[in-house]
């Protein structure tokens, strides 16, 4: 047997600047499905931050789906999987190579789970790249899966110089989402009492609030949303809702589409089972430093939010067309 | 709760349920209670409680797994694999333990309507395609911000991305579980527990 979860040499908490390293001039940004969809004001407002930032972004039309979602609620065995992830990442070794930056941190933990069982399963690697050789592909696991939010953080001393309109205090609540928290290994913060959205959040001028349930998980993985709505998720959301709206929480951030899903459209079903009422507009914390940044309004796609985001708006002196 | 029988014992259970290898330090759980502590579900589902799973798989008692309600109630936040002092992967073993409760015919109200997306995604190489009017919604909030009316995957990356699922047998797999037969489920874990359920 061998104990490949224990003897990992790798530091549990590490710096930005281990993470990454030099700050990279080009990134592939692995297409969201939500993210694209759902709320396609995400993409966008990760491209034009990375714009004001000097990174140049790459995406493909040949990348799929990394699939993983419906995988966690065991919807299909693991083998389409792996050999998706294996293709999605091959691809990004064979014809860019540079590092694979997610922002969902559902493709975050699936890449980063999958391409673990592919690296250490030597059976696994072999079946996925037999399948992937026929399109011309092979996995080495060369490329490095990281999350856009740490390039924020690796830059947040760029970010505070670019401010262009302060928050003005504005309090804000994050949300870190699980599957990036949850990462054992080399993540950025300690998963029981994270502050680096904090610290970014400050960086833009706002105020960040500390909430009771901040660590608390959307409830919309492995599609509890779907099944368990009444049961589960509703009063597990209430209870993250309650202690939000407690401390005076004007806009939560998310990073991660899949929790936004979750936060955003859920609270007026919420209020109709006589929850809450909240009234807490939930975004990508790109959307938000995009804000900041000086990112016209309209192409950061306030227009997809169910809660919308008027009141924060106004408070900031601006208008939804700007 | 029903009468236990020696067939519904199976030692080899663990290695049943880790079909795939890939929960391998399961045994040197210490039963410490942390994943329980630190669940979400647990905190709403009382009789939810991972580190009873756990002690059920390794004792091989099948009993109460497969027919649980509560195994369907996991979120898979892996808060449970954060806190683990030994770092068990428990989501990985939940996800191949709803497996096993599948392929007996428990569960399939909880799997076939995410499915149907999933039988989406190999025409459109992405999860969560809402219907037409979704998708007209969608067009329209994307071309307000300018961007292509449709994220961009190329018909060759469906084709491969479809062509996978039929290649692994997992198509195979799910259409399967179309027709299976729906056995009822039920809280299994609520003995000597508080709950309101």
């Amino acid at each position: 047997m061998s104990n490949l979860h224990i003897t990992t040499p790798q530091e549990r908490i590490i710096s930005a600047a281990q993470r990454i390293g030099e700050v990279p001039e080009k990134l592939f940004l692995f297409r969201s499905c939500t993210g694209s969809m759902e709320y396609p004001g995400t993409e966008n407002s990760i491209k034009e931050v990375l714009k004001i930032l000097e990174v140049e972004v790459v995406m493909d039309s040949d990348q799929t789906c990394c699939s993983g979602y419906i995988l966690t609620c065991s919807g299909y065995p693991p083998e389409p999987s792996l050999a998706i992830t294996a293709r999605n990442l091959a691809l990004v070794e064979q014809r860019y190579g540079l590092d694979t930056y997610m922002f969902c941190n559902g493709c975050f933990g699936y890449n980063t789970e999958l391409s673990h069982i592919l690296n250490h399963y030597p059976k696994y690697k072999e079946m996925a790249n037999n399948i992937i050789a026929q399109y011309g592909y092979n996995y080495q696991g060369k490329t490095r899966i990281r999350h856009v939010q740490e390039l924020y953080y690796l830059l947040i001393d760029k970010i505070r110089e670019k401010v262009v309109r302060p928050l003005n205090g504005l309090r804000v609540g994050v949300h870190y989402g699980c599957h990036y928290l949850a990462q054992q290994y080399g993540i950025l913060d300690e998963g029981d009492l994270p502050t680096f959205h904090e610290e970014i959040i400050e960086a833009l001028g706002g105020t960040p609030v500390f909430y009771k349930e901040r660590r608390m998980c959307c409830g919309y993985a492995v599609g509890r949303g779907f099944t368990h709505k009444e049961s589960v998720v509703e009063p597990h959301l209430a209870k993250k809702f309650d202690s939000a709206k407690e401390e005076g929480v004007e806009l939560i951030t998310t990073c991660c589409p899949g929790c936004n899903v979750a936060l955003d459209r859920e609270q007026p079903a919420l209020a109709k089972r006589g929850f809450g009422p909240y009234d807490i507009p939930v975004i990508d914390i790109a959307q938000l430093i995009g804000l900041a940044l000086g990112v016209p309004i309209w192409k950061l796609g306030f227009n997809a939010n169910t809660t919308p985001l008027d009141r924060v708006l106004n408070k900031l002196g601006l208008e939804k067309g700007e | 709760m029903p009468r236990e029988r020696e067939k519904d014992w199976d030692e080899n259970l663990y290695k049943k349920i880790d079909r795939y290898d890939l929960v391998q330090n399961l045994e040197q759980c210490l039963q410490c209670g942390k994943c329980t502590g630190n669940c979400p579900v647990a905190a709403i589902t009382p009789s939810y409680n991972p580190r009873a799973i756990i002690n059920d798989i390794l004792s091989g008692d099948i009993t109460r797994l497969l027919d649980s309600e509560e195994i369907w109630r996991c979120f898979w936040c892996a808060n449970c694999y954060r806190v683990c002092p030994v770092d068990i992967h428990y989501p990985l073993l939940m996800m191949q333990l709803r497996y096993a409760a599948l392929e007996e015919g428990y569960g399939l109200k909880y799997v076939q309507p995410i499915n149907k997306y999933a039988f989406r995604a190999m025409e459109k190489g992405l999860t969560f395609v809402p219907g037409q009017k979704g998708i007209e919604k969608i067009m329209k909030l994307r071309s307000q911000l300018q961007a292509t009316s449709w994220p961009e995957v190329s018909e060759q990356a469906i084709k491969e991305f479809c062509e996978i699922f039929e290649q692994t047998g997992a198509k195979a797999w799910m259409e399967n579980l179309e027709n299976m037969p729906e056995k009822p489920l039920r809280l299994s874990f609520l003995e000597g527990r508080i709950t309101d359920e």
